[in-house]
């Protein structure tokens, strides 16, 4: 497939540093070559898209054949479970989203997040105390960190485990299946694909049965976490089996892989700005507007490629056909000049900060304030513990997926550890 | 003591004040927020947060002196 501008997002070799093609892109704010995605690249159009009900994020609403070469990217739910909310549209959409909201968030779970705040201080400590005590990683100490594989990794998926309520000593197994379920999310061109296809489908399988069986105690032995309150809700404000599961499985792919990507992007731009990872050292109130900034210098959902028009919608000029398919580039409209001004600069005291990092509208991040409080809580723990961090390798190597974008590993050595 | 002003016409009902500060924020019911106008000083960490988080940027957040002991 020809595709000029979009093959070389794609193209692996562009990942480390994507932005002076989002530049390019954003000359076309609505980009078609032909036959590819209607690609919509800047801030303004973006903003009103997500705020668009004419947009569908229900890929039954994509006409037969609609060249994406994205379209194969799945999401990681199963063929066998129904799509979860965040691939529908309302009514359904609303219905589970809000179903799922209830023991989540306010108005009825107000202190829900609020209250995982000791789990995830101690979290983030004994993940440094590992790595101080040469637990975790290669057995080279502080002078080899793979902050990928010892930090950014473990620590959202723990959250996530706590958050649904996954038993303490069932987390082991919940890291390898969700290790396998990212993986499948980074195609690894010289694998073998028909091994790892089924790598990825026995993963599934066996996490499904899992929180099946997970699901089923809930409802004989409730405790307070999201799954019990989930599976005991009863009427109108209830989900099936099947939906409760995709859920399950939704807010465990979606909460973690894109948490990694925001803490390790997070850290590789502390690392190229010593300047403010030494303020942010002494200033741990920094963390907050910092993460915003990240969120929007470098976020971790770079694209979305799910949506298309429920009818034909002009967008400058350019009529978008009912059916087609569509990419919103948030990396891209993060760094429009017209929105913002020096968008190229890492600036954790722009006052001006609307970033299109967590989406906006109806399937604005539903798990965004735990991602927030994980950010800011593992940037603002490492900048204060490790002593003078750096980078082994600049860039560093990138995962394959150019959507959830972020590197693969992130060596770094620094000279010690404060308690 | 904090004095809070949110702008009610730009709040979206993201609900991000009120996961992050939830003794200041709360939802009533899917979309209307209430909030205290003028918080203890001991909420100002998740005051902030909860300012900076705001997805429309629709909290003004004020210091008000002399009453912080």
């Amino acid at each position: 497939m020809k595709q000029g501008i979009l093959t070389d997002i794609l193209d692996h070799s562009h990942r480390a540093d994507p932005y002076p093609l989002y530049a390019e892109l954003r000359k076309t704010p609505v980009y078609h070559d032909g036959e590819g995605p209607y690609v919509v690249s800047t801030y303004h159009e973006i903003m009103a898209l997500l705020h668009d009900p004419r947009l569908s994020s229900d890929q039954r609403n994509r006409t037969a054949g609609a060249a994406d070469p994205l379209a194969e990217e799945d999401t990681g739910d199963s063929a066998t479970l129904p799509p979860g909310f965040l691939k529908l549209d309302p009514p359904e959409h609303d219905r589970l989203r809000r179903i799922t909201n209830r023991p989540f968030g306010p108005p009825h779970s107000p202190h829900r997040i609020e209250s995982m705040r000791g789990d995830l201080d101690e979290t983030v400590k004994n993940l440094i105390d590992d790595i101080a005590a040469g637990t975790s990683g290669n057995g080279e100490g502080t002078e080899r960190i793979d902050l990928v594989d010892q930090f950014s990794y473990p620590f959202p998926v723990t959250m996530i485990c706590r958050l649904l309520g996954v038993p303490r000593e069932d987390e082991a197994r919940f890291h390898v299946w969700a290790d396998t379920l990212a993986a499948s999310l980074d195609p690894d061109p010289t694998a073998d694909q028909a091994e790892r296809a089924k790598v990825t489908q026995d993963a599934r399988m066996e996490l499904g049965m899992y929180l099946a069986g997970l699901i089923e105690d809930r409802r004989k032995n409730p405790r307070d976490d999201m799954l019990s309150h989930l599976a005991a809700a009863t009427g109108e404000e209830s989900m099936s089996t099947m939906e409760l599961l995709s859920t399950a499985a939704l807010l465990l792919i979606a909460g973690h892989e894109t948490t990694v990507n925001l803490i390790t992007n997070g850290m590789l731009t502390l690392l190229r700005h010593p300047d403010v990872l030494q303020r942010l050292r002494s200033e741990p109130g920094l963390a907050v507007p910092l993460v915003e900034e990240l969120l929007r210098y470098e976020p971790p959902v770079q694209l979305l490629p799910q949506r298309t028009p429920l009818v034909d919608i002009e967008i400058r000029g350019v009529t978008v056909p009912k059916g087609a398919a569509m990419w919103l580039v948030l990396a891209a409209g993060n760094r429009d000049p017209q929105r913002f001004e020096n968008p190229d600069r890492f600036d954790p005291d722009r006052k001006d900060i609307q970033h299109l990092g967590l989406g906006s509208g109806i399937h604005s991040c539903f798990g965004a304030p735990l991602a927030r409080l994980e950010a800011q809580k593992a940037l603002s723990e490492l900048a204060r513990r490790l002593e003078n961090p750096r980078l082994l390798e600049d860039p560093p190597p990138y995962r394959q997926n150019a959507v959830l974008r972020g590197p693969r590993h992130l060596m770094i050595a620094c000279d010690g550890i404060r308690p | 003591m904090l004095r809070l002003v949110v702008d009610l016409n730009r709040c979206q009902g993201y609900a991000q004040c009120a996961f992050l500060a939830p003794d200041v924020f709360a939802m009533h019911g899917d979309e209307g927020l209430l909030y205290d106008p003028q918080a203890e000083a001991a909420q100002r960490e998740r005051v902030a947060q909860a300012a900076a988080a705001c997805p429309v940027q629709a909290i003004l957040v004020e210091e008000l002196e002399a009453s912080d002991a």
